[in-house]
């Protein structure tokens, strides 16, 4: 075997020896060559051929472009601001944005300025969220569910003049409202006192069919989600709906049916006191409604704190008045009456009794 | 100030010699004696060679070999330095007295080198192996393995998937062993036709093969047959390739 100097392979690795070693003068009479290296890994890949080219290709404009990125981010990292404009406040924060299905909270740095207030995403230099002061109406705080059972999301309700309704949260909420209510007064702008928000649907209610109303709602109902692959059983918040056909739970989080059981399948409710939460030992009223699925039954545990005992008893209607309502005929006269009260009591109008009855008035009798 | 001296190599002589326009962007280059020993240099300004264009950056390496390969031809015997070594003078000190100065200083070491370079070069060897040939081969050959591949045949669905993952990690185990008994191998049989060894990082590949051993060796320039024979014989064997490349300047062992 011959050794080979001008083949492919081989200028790379003359280049390797080249680039990296030869004769090492210590001395600073020598010119130092910083960033070589960096030259000379481009280099080798380019000369190592075209598709190693591409490789290093796409990293290396990857790179540049992580770097113009990094660097365009150091530079701006705050809005642009109009003449005269100044800074009051800047807090970290997100804006509820919708828009059709899609639904987020967006993150980004809230700026209260002495003439707007702003959500600016400094990755993308833009400007997510913004109202002149003099457009703001009125201001509210609410509590709602966060993902986590025991915490809880302070949301501001921000109103502008054209009746908007804008949801922001920030890492100290009240704190916020408060600066912007400040700024306001400073520069003689008053809010409404006794601000009425219209109700704010969460929900997208798509999935009713036609004919179907909704006779009972609850919002804030935990639902157990059942285990489902390696994740466990979980308690999760949202939306209980009870239509004229349905049982629906819509999950917050995902915004979709979670559960969703005709209510001709629930067969009876049953509550009990139980732990809701891994975190703490406190019990509350889960309402376990047993409904049918093919041919087994299944059972869905829903909490809710006191709106449970009124969808308890919305529930138990649905079912024992649905009992009552089957009919059978009498085999001996032919008369209809609730099946229940048949099998049971017997018939009404000719004496008739079922066979099971008759058993157990013996059973009685003995 | 008189400018900088971009350095290619050091070899022996006493005598300034012009070798032409054969530089660095068709610089005069030139040799700088001092005692017995001379560096190859060519003028230039007190800035290192950078380049974003990568046809121009390689067009300057290629020279930088160039001028070395023409100065072996010539002088025998050089010492390399890495390509963009640039030399400068200070305010007082001319580059061409600090050069002769640092040969001065460093004379014995330098001289001790060249001696031991005389008549020898630096060979490149890279042994790769084809991880699918050496495999089938471990399948085939290996009692374990073959066992677990059998038990594996008979088995449902879900414990052949289980059967499947332990087959390839031990496969993978069998492998390292295999790589790292071929390299103790092949470096003894290499190591036994050279002077010198250096054992470098090996690279990746772009295809799905591997380097196993990636070696720089320093050898008589007449040996080089010796090594050849040996790396042809470990060039047939199957599932294995070598790149032979030299004869190089002692980049590696200066």
């Amino acid at each position: 075997m011959e050794p080979s100097r001008d083949t492919h392979a081989t200028l790379v690795d003359l280049l390797d020896r080249i680039l990296d070693k030869g004769l090492v003068i210590n001395t600073d009479i020598i010119i130092s060559v910083a960033g070589i290296p960096l030259i000379g890994v481009n280099l080798r890949a380019a000369i190592a051929g075209m598709e190693t080219m591409l490789k290093y290709g796409v990293m290396q404009a990857w790179d540049e472009k992580t770097r113009a990125w990094e660097r365009e981010h150091l530079k701006k990292n705050s809005p642009s601001l109009l003449e005269e404009e100044e800074i009051v406040l800047k807090m970290y924060g997100y804006y509820y944005y919708s828009k059709g299905i899609y639904t987020a909270w967006r993150p980004g740095y809230f700026y209260l300025t002495n003439k707007r207030l702003i959500l600016y995403r400094q990755d993308f230099d833009e400007i997510a969220f913004q109202v002149p002061l003099e457009e703001i109406k009125a201001l509210l705080i609410r509590e709602e569910v966060h993902f986590v059972k025991e915490k809880k999301k302070r949301v501001l309700y921000l109103m502008d003049k054209q009746n908007q309704v804008h949801r922001l949260s920030a890492v100290e909420t009240t704190q916020l409202k408060k600066a912007i209510e400040q700024n306001l007064t400073t520069i003689g702008l008053f809010l409404e006192t006794n601000p009425v928000f219209p109700a704010f649907e969460e929900v997208l209610i798509d999935f009713l069919t036609e004919a179907e109303e909704i006779t009972h709602r609850g919002r804030e109902i935990w639902y157990l989600v059942p285990a489902s692959g390696i994740l466990q059983e979980t308690w999760r918040p949202g939306h209980l709906y009870l239509t004229n056909n349905r049982l629906c739970w819509w999950y917050d989080f995902e915004r979709k049916l979670f559960f969703d059981v005709p209510v001709n399948t629930i067969c009876s409710t049953k509550t009990e006191m139980r732990k809701t939460s891994g975190l703490n030992s406190t019990k509350e009223l889960v309402l376990e409604v047993t409904y049918r699925f093919g041919s087994t039954e299944l059972v869905a545990a829903f909490a809710g704190e006191e709106q449970i005992e009124e969808w308890t008893e919305a529930l138990n209607r649905i079912v024992s008045g649905r009992v009552s309502e089957e009919t059978e005929t009498c085999p001996q006269c032919g008369k209809s009456a609730p099946s229940k009260e048949l099998l049971e009591d017997g018939c009404l109008n000719c004496g008739w009794v079922s066979h099971r009855s008759k058993k157990k008035i013996a059973e009685v009798a003995l | 100030m008189d400018g900088a001296r971009y350095i290619y190599c050091i070899t022996g002589g006493n005598e300034k010699i012009a070798l032409g326009n054969i530089g660095i962007d068709d610089n005069e280059v030139y040799t700088i004696p001092c005692q017995d020993l001379c560096a190859v240099v060519h003028n230039c300004p007190a800035e290192p060679y950078t380049s974003e264009d990568n046809e121009v950056m390689q067009t300057w390496v290629m020279k930088h070999q160039k001028v070395v390969d023409i100065a072996m031809e010539k002088f025998g015997t050089v010492l390399p330095l890495g390509f963009d070594t640039i030399i400068k003078g200070e305010e007082d000190i001319p580059s061409d007295e600090n050069i002769k100065k640092w040969l001065n200083d460093d004379y014995e070491n330098l001289r001790q080198k060249l001696a031991k370079f005389k008549d020898r070069a630096e060979y490149g060897v890279q042994i790769i192996w084809d991880p699918k040939v050496i495999g089938k081969k471990l399948i085939e050959n290996n009692q374990e393995i073959k066992n677990l591949n059998e038990e594996l045949k008979s088995k449902s669905k879900g414990l052949a998937y289980m059967y499947k993952q332990k087959l390839e990690n031990l496969l993978k185990k069998e492998m390292e062993a295999e790589a790292e008994r071929y390299f103790k191998d092949f470096y003894e049989r290499i190591k036994r036709c050279v002077d010198d060894i250096k054992v470098e990082k090996t690279k990746k590949l772009d295809d799905d093969k591997q380097m196993l051993l990636n070696l720089s060796c320093l050898l008589f320039k007449e040996k080089s047959k010796v090594l050849g024979e040996e790396l042809e014989a470990i060039n047939n064997m199957e599932g294995f390739l070598v790149r032979f490349t030299g004869p190089w300047p002692p980049y590696s062992f200066v």
